[in-house]
């Protein structure tokens, strides 16, 4: 257990000290106390509006994997056929790697011939194609709809497991009492999966908070930064501007976000189990 | 003590022929080096480079190398890992700037001598233009050489053009011209096609242009002039390529999302009359689309309106100054860097490679392929380094590596600024590193 504390805690600790230092394109550093967190904080720097990309990339990729993992967990509550192949199915995207992914979603959001375009032409949905990676008021929505396919699968096995354990009584005893299906959906089934929504939000927008492989390669930050979140600029400025110091001192912000996200993670946990 | 016994005897000869054997074997202990490569990782490169390395091998029993591929996507983090642990590897051959980047930080070993050597067999004077070789000059010493060329063109559909008797364009206004009359969406062509997304290869063609209207980022001396001295000329550069997808519209509309192989994939379909594209995409067409190769030129670099040049990436290999076998890491690339040698590479993929010395540009290898004949004749005699006319700064290696004026093509397509904007914002932040 120490072994393990260390192994996390010294590298923030070295991140921290490099965060208080400039390096320059040599190497040479200085210490420059908070300045690098007063660049980052101030009017004009990147961090902000990566922070705000950030904020929105997660809240869109949670809710919208939430509600679909939420959907597909209804439907195979419910008794369907091939309910086992279709688990396995929705379960896909989970097990494709994330470089796979990108491409895939490239060819699909492709301005020529990609299918998404392809398709809506020929309904005569759109006149011309639609740039989904290529429009900077798009190309969020288009990298969080990503996301939200690579997330939802661990959203619905867990919400799945979730409605399993919903005593049927309860069903039946508010039938009795005259409720139609949008109450039992309101008043029994919402409040009894709470728990188990609230853990798997939190889990997934720890994960989605720090993700870069998605938004990287699909868009490089772009287009005009409208997707750069935290992790592109962190990685940019740390190996390809060389700025150590700067990109120290954002991944620590960014840590400080992380540990409130992991610390309601913790608590909601415990309550869960509680009740 | 009187004489040795028999047994005494035999223990002792016994007891130096072991010695002496030991110590020989330790003087013929091969001299081990490690060698990464960035951008020879493709299955036809490695095969080709591990038979470069064996015939080195045999001409050199006595240096082993131990070839390592590492990612494009992690050089930097690799890279900086290794210096910070000492454990760089021995030779390496990497992106652009990396040996600048490298000896600010301590890390390289000088290369005056191989430099010396060439410039006194002929070498020197051999390599395509002096910017080659003076790139990697810093505080008087040369910190890597060059060992290979890759080339950024513009492709033309010569049927396309033929059928509007246009003939192939050679300035800016012809091209511009060409482009737009060539650009007939309704039937699934467009002018032109190049990538614009927010990668690092839009900025490789924003420099193209930035040289041929006499502009550049560093002067002579190595002082940052972008957004000053040069400021008109650069963004006259960039208005005028961006003009093609703002103003003109004869670009694919998406192209503001575009990476290298994009513009590449949409001219192999046959859907572009133009095409940016690096060497690499000789090799596909010829692979892929080998019906169409008739049908496609390479446009000689275009003149300017100051210039008639465009940018060449010289790619170095470099020596780490914690080398327990400098010398063997030098005979390596002295060995390497000579006629001939790195031929299997060129072969292997045409067009993606290229080599740096005059000579072998004229080879029958390249002469008997028109294609490669018209990069070799129309594009590598024109490139400089994208410094030009500066050179032997490490800061280069940021501004090229953190997209500083990638962005600015970027901004510019996506409609977010105007060129002037993004040539005065690129300035701001290459402004923070010089000073």
């Amino acid at each position: 257990m120490a072994l393990v504390s260390l192994l996390n805690l010294l590298p923030a600790a070295q991140a921290f000290l490099v965060s208080l230092q400039h390096q320059d394109v040599a190497g040479r550093t200085s210490w420059i106390g908070w300045a690098n967190y007063a660049a980052a904080l101030g009017r004009g720097d990147p961090f902000g509006p990566s922070l705000a990309h950030t904020i929105q990339y997660t809240a869109g990729s949670v809710a919208g994997a939430y509600l679909v993992g939420l959907a597909l967990a209804l439907l195979l509550s419910a008794d369907v056929r091939c309910r086992a192949l279709l688990r396995a199915l929705f379960l896909v995207p989970w097990v494709i790697p994330d470089v796979a992914t990108t491409m895939l979603w490239k060819w699909l959001y492709g301005d020529q011939f990609g299918i998404l375009n392809t398709l809506l032409l020929r309904a005569r949905l759109i006149g011309e194609p639609i740039q989904f990676l290529a429009d900077p008021d798009l190309a969020m929505a288009s990298v969080i709809a990503v996301q939200v396919w690579k997330l939802y699968p661990i959203m619905f096995v867990t919400l799945l497991a979730a409605l399993g354990n919903v005593p049927p009584e309860l069903y039946e005893a508010a039938r009795l009492d005259g409720a139609g299906r949008a109450r039992l959906f309101w008043h029994v089934t919402l409040p009894l999966i709470r728990p188990a929504s609230v853990v798997i939000s939190l889990l997934g927008a720890i994960w989605t908070f720090q993700s870069f492989d998605i938004v990287y390669l699909l868009t490089g930050g772009g287009p005009a930064d409208a997707t750069r979140v935290l992790s592109t600029l962190i990685y940019d400025k740390a190996f390809y501007a060389t700025d150590r110091g700067y990109a120290s001192a954002a991944a620590t912000l960014m840590l400080a976000v992380l540990m409130a996200l992991t610390v309601l993670y913790l608590l909601a946990y415990r309550r869960d189990r509680e009740s | 003590m009187g004489a040795f016994t028999r047994r005494e005897t035999l223990v002792t000869a016994i007891g130096s022929a072991f010695a002496l054997t030991a110590a020989a074997t330790r003087a013929d202990e091969p001299a081990r080096l490690t060698f990464w490569t960035v951008r020879l990782n493709t299955p036809e490169l490695t095969r080709a480079l591990r038979g470069v390395l064996a015939d080195f091998s045999r001409a050199h029993p006595g240096i082993e190398i131990r070839q390592e591929p590492v990612s494009g996507n992690l050089v930097y983090p690799k890279f900086l890992a290794a210096a910070q642990g000492q454990a760089m590897p021995d030779i390496a051959e990497a992106y652009t700037y990396h040996p600048l980047q490298f000896a600010a930080m301590g890390q390289m070993e000088k290369l005056d001598d191989i430099i010396d050597g060439w410039r006194a067999d002929g070498t020197l004077a051999n390599i395509i233009n002096e910017y080659a070789y003076k790139k990697f000059l810093w505080q008087d010493h040369y910190w890597g050489v060059p060992y290979n060329l890759d080339i950024r063109a513009i492709y033309y559909r010569r049927d396309l053009l033929a059928a509007k008797n246009i003939a192939p364009p050679t300035n800016w206004d012809e091209f511009q011209a060409a482009a737009v009359a060539l650009n007939d969406p309704a039937h699934g062509i467009f002018g032109l096609v190049f990538p614009a997304g927010d990668f690092h290869i839009a900025q490789h063609f924003y420099m193209m242009f930035m040289l041929q209207a006499g502009g550049s980022i560093l002067d002579r001396d190595g002082n940052l002039v972008f957004g000053t001295a040069a400021r008109d000329a650069n963004v006259a550069a960039l208005r005028y390529l961006t003009d093609f997808a703002t103003k003109y519209r004869v670009t694919p509309p998406g192209i503001a999302a575009y990476n290298t192989d994009d513009p590449h994939t949409v001219f192999l379909q046959g859907r572009a009359a133009f095409a940016m594209g690096t060497g690499g995409l000789i090799g596909r067409i010829q692979n892929e689309r080998p019906d169409l190769e008739s049908q496609v030129g390479v446009l000689p670099v275009l003149q300017g309106p100051a210039a008639r040049l465009t940018a060449g990436f010289y790619n170095p290999i470099f020596v780490w100054n914690g080398s327990k076998a400098k010398d063997a890491a030098k005979t390596f690339i002295r060995w390497l860097v000579a006629p001939g040698r790195l031929e299997p590479l060129y072969v292997a993929t045409a067009g993606q490679l290229w080599p740096v010395l005059k000579t072998e540009l004229a080879n029958g290898r390249v002469q008997s392929n028109r294609l490669l004949n018209e990069a070799a004749t129309g594009v590598i005699p024109y490139t400089v380094d994208f410094a030009y006319p500066g050179y032997g700064r490490p800061e280069m290696g940021v501004i090229d590596g953190e997209k500083m004026f990638a962005g600015p093509v970027n901004q510019v397509v996506a409609g977010r600024k105007t060129p002037e904007q993004a040539v005065d914002d690129a300035q701001a932040a290459m402004a923070k590193l010089f000073s």
